[in-house]
């Protein structure tokens, strides 16, 4: 088990995790732990989203980046980890902690 | 010579009859343009001021006599035009071939006229452009981000002020799917290793956050609270183990960071279920945050007996193998293996190393390593591929000494303590004329497991003392200025591993043992029996105990591979103003008793050591 599959096992395996997705930079989805549709829509989506979020962050002062985005819905709570490169999201279902 | 000037004087006659022809052609078309501008004039109020302006501006220029070609250039410029005569007339003569000349003469013009062009009339352009392009789906994010490299190909670039309506037509390109291997190629790549490293701690300090934000104190959840019993002595407040890479394998050393208090690295043995995995694992594991897994993973080929941080690197951990090898982990990179190891020759250890320790200032620190054989080395962080010292621990000039465990006074660089195998503890010296083994300690009667110099600090000095524990199931306070130990606690029934001071209270300790027992004495208190005692879950043997720094936890490393984290409770492990004068009475009581107990064995011939420390 390569070190990357390691890591994602792991964090799946918190409990009330519900997937996790690791996207590139143009938003397309490189690992996944969901199907496929739902890999593409929160791909795009949240990518787009990271996307905005860092550029509200930096217009508001350059020096400034964003690291981290958490979106608490009613349902869900997704988590993104943004990077230079890549994103990582994950979806996480709050009630069950 | 005449045929060739017979010859030119027909190419100019053709030329001129060329030319003619033209400038007719053109006069009529001239003409033509001229009625439609009219027409267009009467019938709209506004093809646009410009569009007069250059007809009347060309009717000026016709009336000087020059240029009307050049209107008609612009107009149609992938036509094949009329030379401006001016040129022509000036260029044909001398050069005397005149194919080739008019083409060069026009391609020069076009050039230039190009641009006079594009001032001219740009919101014709503008319609073109904004028809053809195609920009790139985030061309605004991309430049921040200011990497990615596919460029489209030769896309003409619009006009920067008009990028954002082009973005939200562009919205609706659906990026390209990856295939399997270009995904394999990205995961592989050192820059994703990077970012999935540091991302997933991240990912999982944040899920194992259980702050609930949305508490509502008004509500009827109010009853469920109430912490653990307050009042309690000890209580089990962590426990680490990891599936993979943690069990079955014995916990053989565990060490505090200094300058981040809430990180343990806690080095394994190996695991002998499964042969594939490396035999040594170091786990960094984090007190601050919630989540159970490892901060930091680190592994080697050999058993690691030994692991500490490099007190004054956040950074590095150093670990003493099976193999003798000492190997140097680094949290910046991204490997797991070590960054630094040393060579398994004869000039460092060829034995096991169980001492691993960080001694010295900030300025001036070495890692000191002692292995089995007795041979101890000092070594500087940034160079490990030679001992910069090395020394042979032998007593009596003949018998190496197996060393167990080693330990130093505080702030003394030079003179040490070390248990060994053969059962006796010995003093020494690094330096000086007295380098090497000086005295022997003996009253153990199996081999020793641990030994810690008293931390003092305080108002008294208490560095001449330390403690031992034993296979003999007991724990021994010992001064270096008597060789006999001071006082024998006898209260365990099974190996004792482990004995560590605690770091603010002076006479507390904590102990434990092979049935799963962690004790913490208070000599102050009761000397007989612990001041409190806990029985870990399933009873693993004990094989290490470390105090966090604040003194109000306990670590302990089990046989199974788990680390528990206990709290002890506050009228423990706080030190009242007076323990230090209470301790010096404690000792001097201690030290009475000893003399009685000697003076006793001594009668019976010799048989102190039995006397003082009897074997259940």
């Amino acid at each position: 088990m390569s070190e990357v599959e390691e890591m994602l096992k792991r964090i799946q395996g918190h409990k009330g995790v519900i997937g996790i997705i690791v996207v590139n930079s143009e938003g397309i989805p490189i690992r996944t732990t969901l199907d496929n549709s739902t890999t593409v829509q929160y791909a795009g989506l949240i990518h787009n989203l990271s996307n905005k979020a860092r550029s509200v962050v930096r217009d508001i002062d350059p020096q400034n980046d964003l690291t981290f985005l958490r979106i608490r819905s009613k349902k869900h709570e997704i988590m993104v980890a943004p990077d230079k490169e890549y994103i990582l999201i994950c979806i996480q279902n709050p009630s069950d902690n | 010579m005449a045929d060739r000037k017979a010859e030119l004087e027909r190419k100019k006659a053709r030329l001129a009859q060329i030319r003619e022809e033209k400038k007719r052609k053109e006069e009529e078309r001239k003409r033509r343009e001229a009625e439609e501008a009219a027409k267009a004039s009467k019938k709209g109020p506004d093809p646009s001021e410009i569009e007069r302006k250059r007809i009347e501006t060309e009717q000026l220029l016709k009336d000087i006599g020059i240029e009307e070609q050049k209107r008609a250039q612009a107009a149609v410029p992938s036509m094949v035009a009329a030379e401006p005569p001016g040129v022509t007339q000036k260029k044909a003569p001398p050069s005397a071939d005149d194919r080739p000349l008019p083409t060069l003469a026009r391609k020069s013009l076009k050039l230039s006229l190009t641009d006079t062009s594009v001032i001219n009339i740009p919101p014709r352009e503008k319609v073109a452009y904004s028809k053809e392009t195609q920009t790139i789906v985030e061309v605004q994010e991309k430049e921040e981000s200011e990497e990615e490299i596919e460029p489209p190909p030769e896309v003409v670039e619009p006009p920067p002020d008009k990028k954002e309506e082009e973005e939200k037509e562009e919205e609706a390109q659906r990026p390209r799917e990856l295939t399997e291997e270009e995904k394999q190629q990205i995961v592989l790549s050192d820059d994703f290793q990077t970012f999935i490293n540091n991302t997933s701690r991240v990912m999982e300090r944040a899920l194992a956050e259980d702050m609930d934000i949305f508490y509502d104190y008004g509500g009827q959840d109010l009853e469920e609270r109430e912490g653990p019993e307050a009042g309690a002595k000890m209580s089990l407040q962590r426990q680490f183990n990891d599936e993979r890479w943690s069990r079955y394998r014995t916990v053989t050393h565990l060490d505090w960071s200094a300058q981040y208090p809430e990180l343990l690295v806690a080095s394994y043995n190996n695991n002998e279920e499964s042969p594939n995995e490396p035999d040594g694992v170091c786990l960094v594991w984090n007190m601050k945050f919630k989540k159970t897994t490892p901060e930091y993973i680190f592994h080697c080929q050999s058993a690691v007996m030994a692991a500490t941080y490099a007190k004054f690197h956040p950074n590095l951990v150093v670990g003493g193998t099976y193999s003798g090898q000492i190997v140097l982990w680094d949290n910046r990179s991204n490997k797991r293996t070590p960054v630094q190891r040393t060579p398994l020759s004869a000039a460092a250890h060829t034995h096991p190393v169980y001492c691993v320790d960080v001694i010295g200032t900030q300025n001036a620190h070495n890692l000191i390593t002692v292995s089995t054989d007795g041979k101890m080395c000092s070594w500087s962080l940034d160079m490990l591929s030679n001992p910069q010292e090395s020394m042979e621990l032998q007593h009596k000039q003949s018998k190496a000494v197996a060393v167990t465990c080693m330990s130093f006074p505080p702030n003394d660089v030079n003179n040490f303590v070390v248990g060994s195998e053969e059962m006796a503890v010995y003093t020494g010296c690094r330096h000086g004329s007295k380098a090497g083994i000086n005295e022997i300690f003996e009253g153990h009667q199996g081999p020793v497991t641990s030994i810690d110099c008293h931390p003092a600090t305080g108002q008294v000095d208490f560095s001449h003392l330390f403690l031992t524990s034993s296979f003999d199931w007991t724990v021994k306070l010992w001064s270096v200025k008597h060789q006999r130990p001071l006082y024998s606690f006898e209260d365990n029934s099974d190996y004792v591993y482990d004995a560590r001071w605690s770091p603010i209270h002076p006479a507390v300790f904590a102990t434990g043992d092979g049935m799963g027992r962690l004790d913490v004495w208070n000599l102050n208190n009761d000397s007989e029996v612990p001041t409190a005692s806990v029985t870990l879950d399933m009873q693993p043997a004990i094989n290490r105990v470390r105090w966090h720094s604040s003194g109000h936890q306990v670590a302990c490393g089990d046989a199974d591979g788990k680390v528990w984290i206990y709290d002890i409770g506050e009228q423990i492990a706080v030190p009242r103003t007076d323990e230090w004068q209470k301790f010096v009475r404690t000792l001097s009581d201690m030290r009475a008793n000893m003399v009685d107990s000697q003076d006793e064995g001594g009668l019976s011939s010799g048989r102190t050591s039995m006397s003082s420390s009897p074997l259940r």
